[in-house]
């Protein structure tokens, strides 16, 4: 019985970060965060219409936040660089992108992260998950101000 | 011989577990108009939508929404 639990714990990885949860060295080092600031990871790609919807919202309220406590970072999980490249570059050229984005073609920091849906925002400090949204959220712009007063 | 059987039994299941899952960051090609019924064709969606419209006596939530990509 006991060979059998330990098997289907084994077959069954399913890990994920989730509030609470402390990222890992090789983690840190890829996403190099501040750790003093709440930064809020915001995982896209360019084929995702409710991430593009939700990215120009998202600059938005960057614009008005204290950047000596809050950061907003973007993670491009297309797999064809070029693609996300291109798809970063338009917005930016509508002012639609203001942030710091990683490109992830390999797609290892969003394996990591294992986020249920699409887009996908953790909150973090210290290196710790504080928060986490999935799917398209309407106003995210109001959303994210209200998440932050709550985190605070 | 039990024990084998076990093994193969969990190792069988973990298997299947692994072949159907589509994560949300992996569904690129799900997202493109050409994976719908109608291929990006709009008489043919429009068609399609009313046939099923009609016999389910409903309408709307056949969409889509965001791409395919897992939200909602």
């Amino acid at each position: 019985m006991r060979l059998f639990l330990l098997l289907l714990f084994l077959t069954t990885s399913l890990f994920a970060y989730t509030t609470n949860d402390t990222l890992s060295q090789a983690m840190q080092q890829k996403l190099q965060l501040d750790a003093d600031k709440i930064t809020i990871v915001d995982f896209f790609a360019s084929w995702c219409s409710s991430c593009k919807k939700e990215i120009p919202h998202i600059s938005k309220i960057n614009e008005t936040l204290d950047k000596d406590h809050y950061e907003i970072i973007g993670i491009d999980v297309d797999k064809k660089l070029q693609d996300g490249i291109a798809f970063q570059n338009a917005l930016k050229t509508r002012g639609h992108l203001n942030f710091r984005v990683i490109n992830d073609p390999e797609n290892t920091i969003v394996n990591a992260f294992n986020p249920i849906g699409m887009p996908a925002l953790y909150y973090i400090k210290n290196h710790k998950v504080l928060k986490v949204r999935y799917g398209a959220v309407d106003d995210i712009d109001d959303i994210i101000r209200n998440d932050l007063k709550t985190l605070e | 011989m039990k024990c084998i059987g076990i093994i193969l039994i969990t190792l069988f299941i973990g298997g299947c577990s692994g072949m159907t899952h589509v994560k949300p960051w992996e569904k690129e090609r799900l997202s493109r108009d050409s994976m719908s019924n109608a291929a990006g064709n709009t008489l043919v969606s429009k068609f399609d939508a009313h046939v099923y419209f009609s016999k389910e006596a409903s309408k709307g939530g056949g969409g889509v929404s965001g791409g395919g990509c897992g939200c909602n």
